[in-house]
């Protein structure tokens, strides 16, 4: 069969015959590989979504009777106060994970170069990811009490018990401290990101740089970050597709209540309490949509920002060479 | 809280599950202390007085209950399986009382009983078990105290009890009529009020605003009146009340 698969001047093979030659056994592995992940993937990913947006076009509980009632939902979703009121708290999470991401990023850049007890610092900051979010929720929530851990710290530095605000009470601060949290359990992972990608940078840029008289900004601002703009891209997408969906430290914490209550929690109550899981499903779908439009002009954004002559736009490059070309045959033809 | 409306605020045992799907204003201050308006009305006064805790967002229950132990904390709004356990938390279980609901109707004080988990016999065991269980229950039933040890109301006239119940009407919420009985979840989803179905965020929403004096009783009761209303209209619910 080999034989056959081999001889010169044969193209048509039939397909059992393929299928054992090597190109197709190569095949039969991916597949094999890939099937069972894929068969997941579909299953409790791809089917569920698809049920769920049939769901956002009707009236129904988990149980009892369907009623497909239309667009009356996504209207619904834009004229209720509650649920686009919440998003609005997502503009606090955004503007942490701005704070998350610059300090990460300087915490890096000091990491990334040889320091005293380095990787001590490092693992210290690293911990925090590793707790999980429902701990953290509960550590947060006698941290900000009155009177215990917060408090106790600062007055050590000074501050009197009265002049304190209420952490978690005082409407006008109380999302920057839930804010606070999700910082705290992000930048270390952020900056472990940071540090593997800055690792990566070539040495010897630095030494040039420094000849040319270049001082350890400057050195960040033209050497580093350029590098790294693939890694810094992609966390800043993570990091607004996490605070448009921040979940877990309201919900642990004031479980959204005094006005912490991000879009998450509301469609978490409006589907589990009030049981209108069409309204809930609409929901969901509407805030999929503002991630994707999120994620595309992002996008954009950093095509723009992060422009520079070495890898050039693709059409660009094929402009370039269909010029050439014109060139070339006017020049043959002349 | 909800678990106060019924016959405690209207002296109606059949108010809650019959009458209450049906009423055009279930909210409406009756001007004379009776009625949900005052039920909640009491929830919004304590909180608008700052009689109650500093920080409402970060209490927790453990704490509680060897406050109120020694007196750090006057009352608290709880059922009767709770006096076992405050008298428990701390070294002073005689100052430890139990009370109605301050809500008097026509004169009356009221106080709902409702029943706890229940005892079963396996109808398949064998005959000697099943008499070593019979007596088993009778035992725990009617002279063990164990209702009492619990804060439980006993089911039995001649059971031990410490309660005393001079003067308030021990009645119990009579159940929806036939045909009827899921109007209330109909109603409590579509409101998306949830009255004894997991509502808290409403009654944190009270809290809040007398906290805050962001909203006024008034308006609240009106805010809930319209979406019981509204739920009414979009399920058919006839309005009789």
């Amino acid at each position: 069969m080999a034989a056959q698969a081999n001889r010169v001047g044969t193209h048509k093979k039939t397909f059992p015959q393929w299928l054992r030659s090597r190109k197709g056994q190569q095949a039969i592995i991916i597949v094999a590989f890939m099937i069972i992940p894929l068969a997941l993937l579909f299953t409790f990913t791809y089917l569920p979504f698809g049920e769920m947006v049939g769901y956002s076009f009707m009236k129904m509980k988990y149980i009892g009777k369907r009623e497909f009632v239309g667009w009356k939902n996504y209207a619904s979703v834009f004229s209720r106060k509650d649920c686009f009121s919440a998003l609005k708290l997502s503009l606090y999470y955004m503007g942490g994970s701005i704070v998350q991401l610059v300090l990460a990023l300087y915490l890096a850049t000091v990491l990334s170069f040889k320091v005293k007890g380095g990787n001590i610092f490092k693992g210290f900051m690293f911990f925090p990811y590793l707790i999980n979010g429902i701990a953290i929720g509960f550590i947060f929530k006698f941290f900000y009490t009155r009177g215990f851990v917060f408090d106790t710290v600062l007055q050590w530095c000074g501050f009197e018990l009265d002049n304190l605000p209420y952490w978690l009470k005082d409407q006008s601060i109380n999302n920057i401290s839930l804010v606070g949290t999700s910082v705290w359990r992000y930048f270390g992972q952020n900056m472990v990101l940071f540090i593997g990608a800055i690792m990566s940078v070539d040495s010897e840029l630095y030494e040039a740089a420094m000849l040319d008289g270049a001082n350890r900004f400057q050195q960040f601002i033209y050497i580093i970050l350029p590098s790294i703009k693939t890694i810094v891209t992609l966390n800043v997408i993570l990091s607004i597709t996490g605070s448009l969906s921040a979940f877990e430290p309201p919900y642990v914490i004031t479980d959204g209540a005094n006005g912490t209550g991000t879009y998450f929690i509301v469609m978490h109550q409006i589907a589990h309490t009030q049981q209108k899981v069409g309204l809930a499903s609409a929901m969901a779908v509407v805030l999929l949509l503002i991630i994707f439009a999120a994620t595309i002009l992002q996008k954009l954004f950093f095509k723009y920002v992060f422009k520079n002559s070495e890898d050039e736009d693709f059409n660009a490059t094929k402009r370039r060479d269909r010029k050439l070309a014109k060139q070339m045959a006017r020049k043959a033809g002349r | 809280m909800d678990a106060y409306l019924g016959a405690i605020t209207t002296g109606d045992e059949t108010w809650l599950n019959q009458k209450f799907v049906h009423t055009a204003e279930p909210f409406k201050d009756n001007g004379d202390g009776t009625g949900a308006y005052a039920l909640y009305k009491i929830l919004y006064d304590a909180v608008a007085q700052g009689l109650i805790e500093e920080d409402y967002t970060t209490t927790d229950w453990e704490g509680c209950k060897g406050m109120i132990n020694n007196g750090e904390i006057g009352a608290m709004v709880l059922g009767s399986w709770a006096i076992a356990q405050m008298k428990a938390a701390g070294e002073n279980p005689d100052d430890i009382g139990y009370m109605p609901f301050p809500i008097t109707v026509g004169g009356q004080q009221y106080t709902t009983a409702g029943p706890d988990y229940c005892f079963g016999i396996n109808v398949n065991a064998t005959d000697d078990n099943k008499a070593a269980a019979m007596t088993f229950v009778k035992f725990m039933v009617e002279e063990s105290g164990w209702c009492d040890f619990e804060g439980g109301y006993p089911i039995s006239k001649t059971a031990p009890t410490s309660f005393v119940f001079d003067g308030v009407n021990v009645v119990t919420n009579v159940t929806a009529l036939t045909g009827e009985e899921d109007i209330m979840n109909e109603m409590n989803a579509e409101s998306e009020l949830s009255f004894n179905a997991g509502g808290d965020a409403k009654i944190q929403a009270i809290v809040e605003a007398a906290a805050t004096g962001s909203q006024s009783f008034e308006d609240i009761m009106a805010d809930w009146t319209a979406k019981w209303n509204a739920a009414q209209e979009e399920l058919g619910v006839e309005v009789s009340y």
